[in-house]
């Protein structure tokens, strides 16, 4: 598995296996602050700003993962955190296939924050969303507030990926989203329809962003 | 924690922000977290607005440049001696489309936003809305958080708790004192940090007001909840597409690129970060002088100057890149040249009674008298977040989805009309805008909103 890191040209080797495409619709939510931007830098570009600028509605990138038989497309919309931009949520994440939904290790509260994002999701979103749980900030241990094991066991029981990610250090980046690269079902129907099928690429159109697969 | 502990938390929380705030980076030495704290670079990647750059800037502005923002210097001087006077009132309308000098911002900008006479009528009450802020702030959290963030490559910003950084933070905690119903939004932080850069504290406090409650700006009604002015700005903004542009709005559609999704901050903060800064200030000047219309028209000739280029950008992901990102970097046009197009897209939109959606219904302005402290509830002062939507964010959320069903409704009618001579493959489209078929999977839910 190899995430790209790189825009530009896909490129299919000649003589390469062909391999299934998939694109599905990715959101980030959260408490504002806990690292959403900085998340989708570091696994779309490798990249971490100290002073990631504050997100004004949302913004959007790609980015593309490659399983052994599939490449995967997310389409990711980052959000803003304020609470006055909640209202706008539902168009970022209405017709989503996967959530992040993320919290500070260091903030009891945007632990809270994401219990009700959670919630919300389970509710309102497609009713096969895959949600994962990411408690970022994990560099700064020594500031915890928000225990592992407590967050764990809420994603547990809520059926939820979770795991403890650190945009500035990349650790565990790169794997929440393939974790749900994984979970996520490939369909084999073309055009898709169904809710939580990933829309298979045309034959011959490969996704744009990334060259992986090489 | 029960509700007392949580009130005394919270005041906690604020006066500890407070406080780092009002002793500054001079009496904070080593208790500002490294993360928090950049190097100084050095001041050849500075620009002349005063942003760091990662690379060596090119040289020197050419000679004749310089000149002719010299003369005109002298020019804007003159007129300064005798601003009142109609021959200045009629020169104006030119030579602030031909640019401000840089060096003069600082007092036009106070004119135009007529700051000195809000400030002497209002007097103390700034002072009175800091200290408001200092005991009730139910902000003061979210401000700090986005001082941290705001035009960190900024020389006046760079350095945590800088004065400029102090002054940022006194002036949106003041102002959501003094503006209850707005508070703190983000998107203010933008603003407030564009006028500090050409004013003191105080003025662009009154800047700012004049900027949210000025019937010639009315920014009020974007950045209340449920955003009533921005519905309306883009439902305008769709009218202006699909009259003069039907080709590119069918463009944007196949994508399902709701124009919210390349054009909030166009609306939101002026183009704040959306163009290049130079080309930024020449609209502000305009805006300052002309008012709400400016950033409809701009908005269109953005669209009109580069439509060529959107066109041939067959993804969602790639147009979005290239309005937010790549129009910020390099725009592609001398500023001079936007600006004769914005003036004509000005006149093209007049000619065709598309300039303005009309004046704001009462709504969108401030209900209650502004600078009248309210005690905020237990909840705000707590912080937390409201478990159910109001009746106007249920209202937002509904135009939202409406948005995206019309749209969604308009393409498929599209391809419809055009199914004859399209192969038919579709499956590239982004999820939204596949069918409405697939949007009933959820529509049970909205019908409860």
């Amino acid at each position: 598995m190899s995430v790209s890191s790189s825009r530009g040209a896909a490129a299919r080797p000649n003589g390469a296996p062909q391999t299934k495409v998939c694109q599905f619709k990715l959101v980030l939510l959260g408490e504002s602050a806990v690292g959403k931007s900085s998340l989708v830098l570091r696994f779309v570009k490798g990249q971490f700003h100290e002073y990631q600028e504050s997100t004004i509605g949302a913004a959007f990138l790609t980015q593309t993962v490659c399983l052994d038989d599939t490449t995967v497309k997310f389409e990711i919309w980052d959000t803003a955190g304020q609470e006055r931009y909640h209202s706008l949520a539902p168009m970022y994440y209405r017709g989503a296939q996967a959530a992040i939904v993320v919290y500070d290790i260091t903030n009891q509260d945007t632990f809270g924050r994401a219990k009700n994002w959670v919630k919300e999701l389970q509710r309102q979103a497609s009713p096969s969303i895959v949600i994962a749980l990411a408690g970022n900030k994990s560099d700064l241990a020594a500031k915890r507030m928000v225990e592992t094991e407590e967050a764990q066991a809420y994603a547990d029981e809520n059926h939820l990926l979770f795991m403890e990610t650190s945009a500035k250090t990349a650790v565990n980046v790169n794997d929440i989203f393939l974790a749900i690269a994984n979970k996520l079902p490939k369909s084999e129907s073309v055009g898709g329809g169904a809710a939580g099928g990933g829309r298979r690429l045309a034959d011959g159109e490969p996704p744009r962003a990334g060259g992986c697969c090489k | 924690m029960n509700e007392e502990a949580l009130l005394a938390r919270a005041t906690e929380e604020r006066e500890r922000i407070f406080q780092r705030y009002e002793r500054g980076r001079d009496n904070l030495v080593g208790q500002i977290d490294p993360w928090e704290d950049p190097e100084f670079e050095d001041y050849h990647k500075t620009d002349r607005y005063g942003f760091i750059h990662d690379e060596r800037l090119p040289q020197k502005t050419a000679p004749q440049k310089v000149n002719i923002e010299v003369e005109r210097e002298k020019k804007w001087v003159k007129m300064l001696g005798t601003w009142d006077s109609p021959a200045t009132q009629e020169k104006l309308h030119r030579r602030i489309y031909k640019g401000i000098p840089n060096s003069l911002r600082i007092k036009i900008w106070g004119k135009l936003l007529d700051v000195a006479r809000l400030r002497a009528a209002h007097s103390g009450k700034y002072r009175e809305m800091l200290t408001l802020a200092r005991r009730w702030s139910t902000d003061v959290r979210q401000i700090d958080s986005d001082v941290n963030r705001q035009f960190r490559e900024h020389q006046f910003y760079r350095a945590r708790y800088s004065e400029k950084q102090c002054s940022l933070f006194h002036v949106l905690c003041a102002y959501a004192m003094y503006n209850a119903e707005v508070g703190y939004c983000q998107g203010m932080a933008g603003l407030a940090a564009v006028l500090l850069l050409y004013m003191d504290e105080e003025d662009a406090f009154w800047a700012l007001a004049a900027l949210l409650s000025n019937s010639k700006y009315a920014m009020h009604g974007l950045y209340i909840e449920g955003f009533p002015k921005l519905t309306r700005f883009l439902e305008h903004h769709d009218r202006i597409l699909t009259k003069f542009m039907p080709k590119l709005k069918q463009h944007f559609d196949k994508f399902g690129l709701d124009a919210i999704l390349y054009s909030l901050k166009w609306f939101f903060v002026c183009f704040v970060e959306r163009v290049p800064f130079s080309l930024c200030l020449r609209v502000w000047d305009i805006y300052l002088l002309d008012g709400e219309r400016v950033i409809t028209a701009m908005a269109y000739t953005i669209l009109k100057l580069h439509k060529k280029q959107i066109m041939k950008l067959n993804d969602m992901d790639l147009i979005v890149n290239y309005i937010q990102v790549k129009l910020h970097k390099d725009f592609g046009y001398p500023d001079d040249v936007v600006i004769s197009a914005l003036e004509r897209s000005m006149e093209e939109l007049k000619r065709a009674r598309l300039d303005t959606p009309g004046p704001p219904p009462s709504k969108e302005l401030p209900q209650r008298t502004l600078g009248v402290f309210v005690e905020p509830d237990n909840k705000s002062k707590i912080g937390q977040r409201a478990e159910t939507f109001s009746e106007t964010e249920k209202q937002a959320r509904a135009n939202v989805i409406l948005r995206r069903e019309k749209a969604a409704l308009e393409l498929q009618e599209l391809r419809v009309s055009q199914s004859d001579t399209v192969s038919g493959n579709w499956d590239h489209s982004p999820p939204t805008s596949r069918s409405t078929s697939a949007d009933s999977l959820d529509s049970h839910t909205w019908t409860h909103l």
